[in-house]
């Protein structure tokens, strides 16, 4: 699974039509992606330490614009963002910058040099938006343009074939995910609607002490951890059950949690209706009582109540997934990169 | 049987009686919230769930506003209501909605069914006793006194107060009576009248890797402390810490500053001893410019008070802590009706010494062969040393991590005190049945350290530091709440890997909180814990209590201790404070013994 980021940009240059050079890390068949983008690709190979490899990107990356004289330099992340400053100022050349959640509270002093100097400022959702205004991004130069998700060509899901089962897709990495939570709400869950499951697709670091304590409580028969999966079985996952749940709370401290959360429209483009939490970017993906419900991400009783209220009310589960089905086709990868191509060519027209 | 409870709730007090079922409930009320409307028991609207709650439910905001989203109807605002529409929705599984301390039963007339619940770790108690097909039960002891023959008492439960200072749940000091352990509920079907026990929640195993860095494990372990912190205050009664100056408590009472506008500490202080607490409680108290107040105990108090406070207790506890609780308790009582105290940090964020050393001899045990060792530990042993080099020679001693761990929390006295049981317990194999008691608690995983922290979160923390802080409380009429107890800090204890939690010296997560909320506390003292001047007391004003109960008393005379090993004991007091240290269980049971029917 490419993450969020990953998934938003290389959507991005496929869909906006410009003639792009795209600098970005060698990965592991990273060839192959490469093909078939229709964009001059420079890659760039990893160094052993985080820092060397960023400082290598920045360097490619002043390289080209140097080489190319862009009319636009667009930083697909923070990290790139002082290189973008710096390469741009002589001759000066339009930049933007996009920005989602976590960057802007781990790295607080880098946001405030970029997003002051840079043209306009990219944000994902209401959320990212404020974020990145407290992070000292003057409020005229924010724009918001919201991601696209979900599959374009999906057809709607069959609903005969609902299974009382939950399902979460997430990297088991992020503890702000609330996997904790859902795990506390289960036996409230399984109290009301006994045949309840829960099925957690994806792989991290917290999948072993998850998986024991699920044992430990007796929920081993009814939770179940896929580990990473491809597209195909992911799919199948999604579409056989009743309620995506993912109350990714905003996490104390400088972490800032989701920042939107794709996966949330996924599950519209698999008609599952979505249980989410009121605060956070999921509150720009999932609109509460319309694509889902949402609520406190830190309160089990309140996650199993609206878990338990789409379990228990096929109606209300229908109307919400079909609502989820079609916002995802409206906020499609294409209407995002027609978004970014407007503010593109209006910062070039200047 | 409610009215030998009236010190738990001297406020007010009701029966519920379904004479047709031959059930009966009693309540005795410490009024907090809903002063006015919370009498217990309480029903629902057509009066065929009843329901009483000894604690508090620190969510019934919330679950309340859940239950009235789904169209409950609620006639106060207590939180014992909030149970009986719960029980209606979940049944016998509201427990998994429920934070909070509590102790409470559930009559439903429509499945014939009795409910009985006591929270995540046994902050509050819950006995309870099947004769004949009938159940009773009692947040004390000595309530079930009133209508149940407890049947004799428990030579293991005795043998557990005797040698690590408190009676191992789920048994009582009687044969017939039996706690409810910490995180389970009972059923009573009154169509089976059989009771059936269930464990509903336990902490999650000891995570290997943490999986963030350790500045968001900081951040998060802040945020989760300060939440619970918070629900703790909430009350319509003035609210106090109790501060020992030590990091725990230090910690909760910077926390709770900062949601109150004013902060009433109370601590205590000893005229005797060594280890006094009262000049950094003092200095805590200024820095968060908190209403101080602070209990000297002297020696004339000990001698006028403590007899009787160990012999009124409804199960005895040896932890000579309980006195200054006690103490302090009546003092803070004056002021607050509610206060909040350090309890639990030790046990969840891994702040005991011992799991320290427990890492060290693991990791030696595995580079040194067990020949190699003992040689060693002769060679230290023979260096005499007190402290640090009596540590370094068990440590290097060759031994499994569980004695080990048990020669530590009996102070290195196991075999010894053993060897002063008397005929009664004799006839029970020394020491070996309680081996084989908490060993079964003994769980490898995640390392010696873990393992060691898990079983003094399932057997210490329950059946001695709980029961301790819930007893000298009560016996005031104060209501003690333990934020560390919080369910989901508690989880989140458990997610992180031992070893963050015991760098730089144990409790590094609070540590590191306490830097940034107080940074002129500097981080915390060493801890002390309200530790007693234990040795002075028995040779001073506590002498004739000791020769009452321990030479004169039942003690002796049952056949429960060795009479020459008692006075061998009594003897070498003034010369010995180890023989203070033996001698204090054996005053604790003698006065209780002696104060029984």
């Amino acid at each position: 699974m490419p993450g969020g980021i990953q998934q938003l940009l290389s959507q991005l240059v496929r869909r906006a039509g410009w003639n792009t050079t795209v600098v970005c890390f060698a990965d592991e068949g990273s060839e192959a992606t490469d093909a078939d983008m229709p964009a001059q690709v420079v890659r760039i190979t990893r160094a052993r330490d985080h820092r060397l490899s960023v400082a290598r990107l920045a360097g490619a990356t002043a390289r080209e614009v140097r080489r190319l004289r862009p009319d636009l330099v667009l930083s697909g992340h923070l990290v790139l963002g002082p290189a973008v400053v710096a390469a741009t100022r002589r001759p000066r050349r339009a930049t933007a910058q996009f920005v989602y959640a976590k960057e802007l509270g781990t790295r607080q002093r880098v946001a405030r040099e970029v997003l002051e100097r840079i043209d306009a400022t990219v944000t994902i959702s209401e959320y990212s938006r404020e974020l990145a205004i407290s992070a000292g991004a003057p409020p005229e130069r924010v724009h918001l343009v919201l991601p696209g998700g979900g599959s374009d060509g999906s057809e709607r899901p069959d609903e005969q074939a609902r299974e009382p089962t939950l399902v979460t897709v997430a990297r088991l990495e992020d503890r702000y995910k609330g996997f904790d939570v859902v795990m506390r709400a289960m036996p409230l869950v399984r109290a009301r609607v006994p045949g309840a499951r829960w099925v957690v697709v994806g792989d991290g670091s917290l999948r072993s002490q998850l998986q024991a304590t699920a044992e430990r409580w007796g929920l081993g028969a009814c939770v179940s951890f896929l580990g990473a999966v491809d597209d195909q079985t992911r799919d199948g996952v999604l579409r056989r059950a009743a309620v995506f749940v993912m109350p990714s709370r905003v996490p104390a401290g400088r972490a800032a949690g989701e920042g939107f959360g794709i996966v949330y429209l996924e599950a519209g483009a698999a008609g599952l209706p979505v249980v989410a939490a009121d605060e956070g970017g999921a509150t720009s993906a999932v609109l509460d009582g319309v694509t889902g419900l949402l609520c406190d991400p830190r309160d089990h009783v309140a996650v199993a109540d609206r878990i338990v209220r789409l379990l228990t009310d096929p109606q209300l589960a229908r109307r919400l997934g079909e609502a989820g089905y079609v916002r995802q086709r409206e906020l499609s990868w294409e209407r995002m990169a027609r978004e970014v191509d407007a503010i593109v060519r209006s910062l070039i027209a200047r | 049987m409610a009215e030998t409870l009236v010190h738990r709730g001297p406020d007010d007090g009701f029966v519920h009686v379904d004479a047709r079922n031959a059930v009966a409930i009693g309540a005795r009320r410490l009024s907090i919230i809903d002063v006015e409307g919370g009498r217990q028991p309480l029903s629902n609207e057509d009066e065929t769930v009843w329901a009483a709650l000894n604690g508090e439910i620190y969510n019934y905001r919330q679950l309340r506003d859940d239950l009235l989203d789904r169209g409950h109807r609620l006639a106060t605002r207590c939180d014992t209501e909030v149970l009986v529409h719960l029980y209606e929705d979940f049944g016998p599984d509201l427990v998994h909605a429920l934070e909070g301390m509590f102790a409470f039963v559930i009559w439903d007339s429509r499945s014939q069914e009795i409910l009985l619940a006591r929270d995540r770790f046994g902050e509050k108690p819950l006995f309870y006793a099947t004769t004949d097909g009938e159940l009773s039960f009692a947040s004390e002891l000595s309530a079930l006194r009133a209508i149940d023959d407890r049947g004799a008492i428990d030579p293991l439960a005795m043998q557990g107060l005797l040698t690590l200072g408190y009676v191992p749940g789920p048994r009582t000091m009687y044969e017939r009576v039996q706690q409810l352990p910490a995180g389970h509920v009972l059923r009573w079907p009154l169509a089976s009248r059989r009771a059936l026990t269930t464990k509903y929640w336990e902490m999650p195993p000891s995570c290997s890797a943490n999986g963030s860095p350790l500045a968001d494990l900081v951040d998060e372990a802040e945020d989760l402390l300060d939440r619970s912190v918070c629900s703790r205050l909430v009350a319509d009664v003035p609210v106090g810490v109790l501060l020992s100056g030590g990091l725990d408590s230090t910690l909760v009472a910077a926390l709770a500053r900062r949601s109150r506008t004013e902060l009433k500490t109370f601590t205590v202080a000893y005229d005797s001893g060594v280890v006094n607490e009262d000049v950094p409680a003092r200095a805590t108290a200024a820095l968060l410019h908190a209403e101080h107040h602070e209990l000297r105990l002297t020696s004339a108090w000990i001698g006028d008070h403590v007899p009787a406070l160990l012999s009124a207790i409804d199960q005895p506890i040896a932890d000579p802590a309980f006195v200054a609780l006690a103490a302090i308790s009546q003092l803070a009582r004056e002021h607050v009706t509610v206060a909040v105290g350090g309890e639990g940090a030790d046990e969840l964020f891994f702040g005991y010494p011992r799991y320290r050393w427990l890492a060290h001899a693991d990791r030696l045990a595995q580079m040194v062969p067990a020949g190699g060792a003992a040689t060693m530990a002769g060679l230290v042993r023979r260096t005499g040393g007190p402290g640090r080099a009596r540590r370094m020679t068990d440590v290097l001693q060759p031994a499994s991590p569980l004695h080990r761990n048990l020669g530590w929390i009996t102070d290195g006295l196991l075999e010894q005190r053993a060897g002063f049981y008397g005929p009664r317990l004799q006839e029970h194999s020394h020491s070996g049945d309680l081996r084989s008691l908490l060993s079964a608690a003994w769980e490898d995983i995640g390392g010696t350290a873990a393992a060691a922290a898990r079983l003094d979160q399932g057997s210490y923390l329950c059946d001695d530091i709980l029961q301790k802080a819930d007893r000298a409380s009560m016996s005031a009429s104060l209501e003690m709440r333990t934020p560390y107890l919080d369910r989901t800090l508690a989880e989140f204890s458990a997610s992180v890997a031992p070893e963050t939690h015991m760098a730089g010296g144990g409790k590094n997560l609070l540590r590191r909180v306490l830097q940034r909320t107080l940074p002129a506390a500097g981080g915390g003292r060493k801890k002390t814990a309200f530790r007693v001047p234990l040795a002075a007391w028995m040779r001073g004003p506590l002498r004739a209590a000791v020769h009452d109960h321990v030479i004169e008393g039942r003690l002796v005379r049952d056949g429960w201790v060795q009479a020459a090993a008692a006075s061998g004991l009594v003897a070498r007091l003034d010369a010995e404070d180890a023989a203070a240290r033996q001698l204090w269980p054996m005053l604790c049971a003698g006065a209780w013994l002696d104060a029984q029917r």
